[in-house]
């Protein structure tokens, strides 16, 4: 692609929408999407679905990247991400497939790119009304984001965000690098910051999910606890070298 | 060590060392997997021959009997082989991951080219 394509590639935005079994969901997330963003490419990434999630999401015309095995929910969003870089697209919103984002919430991420960030997040610490979730995740979220901010200096509100904005700069670094294959959270956030990226955080409520089978829950959140503690102490002392891989 | 003891290891010894080396001739083992099975045959063949390296190897760790320095010897052995593996494994599953991924690109990027054949050939 010319300078003159990649200038006008700029404007383009592809929102990705990781999915998993959620064909119940997809309906009114795109319907939803579509309204608020009519100009933006929609990218349902069906990551080893059981049910009819791809034919659901290309029935309602979106575009359908078929994992051909389940990979995990971080493996699925670099999916979109890699997506993204080889199509040329200027900006890539990650948005979760069962409901729980707001669309109205994407304006405040891309005018924070607009503004000069590589990376937004939206945060339901910053915004009134948020479905908060259960008293451990409050807590597993304060405790990861008080890591973080005592590893790299990284002020965060919501590490665990899955909506977030990534321009040029951080979809590249998330494409190439060691992007966390099974939830990203504080540490894919302390990468882009070791890698100097400018991180934003917006407002953005969250919903209680419709039809939610949790990622999170039981002896999982334990190992999860347990990765999540690993991952960042790895993402916040691995050498420049191997952030650049 | 009695005759007869030297006789039954080391016969099993060069027994091991030669399924391996039949095994990388046949490419059913690849060569970068077979080194460290070769230098454990060697290294057993190496104490079954002189037992008294064994034996100063005992003193040096500070092992009371030749046989704890040979166990210690063995588990290290194992324990080096399955990090071996592990380190293996993350390696593969870090590219079938990348696999998978590019797979699905080059995929959305052939439908969207060529539309199904069937339809395709409607249109031609």
């Amino acid at each position: 692609m010319g300078q003159a394509g990649a200038a006008a590639s700029a404007e383009r935005v592809l929102i990705a929408l990781p999915a998993r079994d959620e064909e119940r969901n997809l309906a009114a997330v795109i319907g939803e999407l579509r309204g608020a963003w009519p100009a933006a490419d929609l990218l349902v990434v069906d990551d080893g679905s059981t049910d009819g999630t791809a034919a659901v999401a290309r029935g309602l015309g979106a575009r359908v990247l078929s994992l051909p095995f389940h990979l995990g929910y971080g493996a699925a969003v670099q999916a979109g991400i890699k997506y993204a870089v080889h199509g040329g697209y200027g900006v890539v919103v990650t948005f979760d497939a069962d409901g729980q984002h707001d669309p109205g919430d994407i304006g405040g991420l891309l005018a924070a790119l607009a503004a000069g960030a590589d990376l937004a997040v939206g945060s339901r610490a910053l915004a009134q009304g948020s479905h908060r979730g259960s008293l451990a995740r409050r807590w597993g979220r304060q405790l990861f984001g008080a890591l973080a901010r005592l590893l790299t200096g990284l002020e965060l509100t919501d590490p665990t965000s899955g909506l977030k904005a990534l321009g040029p700069r951080a979809q590249l670094l998330y494409a190439l690098s060691r992007f966390p294959d099974r939830y990203p959270d504080a540490d894919a956030l302390v990468l882009a910051q070791r890698a100097r990226l400018v991180i934003a955080e917006r407002p953005a409520r969250m919903r209680a999910s419709r039809n939610r089978r949790s990622m999170h829950g039981g002896l999982r959140s334990i190992t999860y606890a347990f990765n999540m503690l690993f991952s960042l102490l790895v993402a916040a002392t691995s050498s420049e070298r191997h952030l650049r891989r | 060590m009695p005759t007869r003891q030297v006789v039954v290891f080391l016969g099993l010894s060069v027994l091991l060392l030669a399924v391996v080396v039949e095994l990388v001739r046949r490419r059913t083992l690849r060569v970068e997997y077979s080194w460290l099975w070769i230098a454990a045959c060697l290294t057993s063949m190496l104490l079954i021959v002189r037992y008294d390296l064994l034996v100063s190897l005992t003193a040096l760790v500070g092992a009371v009997v030749p046989t704890s320095t040979l166990f210690f010897l063995c588990i290290l052995y194992l324990a080096l082989l399955c990090l071996h593996y592990s380190i293996r494994i993350s390696r593969l599953t870090q590219q079938v991951k990348d696999l998978a991924q590019e797979l699905a690109i080059l995929r959305v990027a052939v439908d969207e080219a060529e539309p199904r054949s069937g339809e395709g050939a409607a249109t031609r």
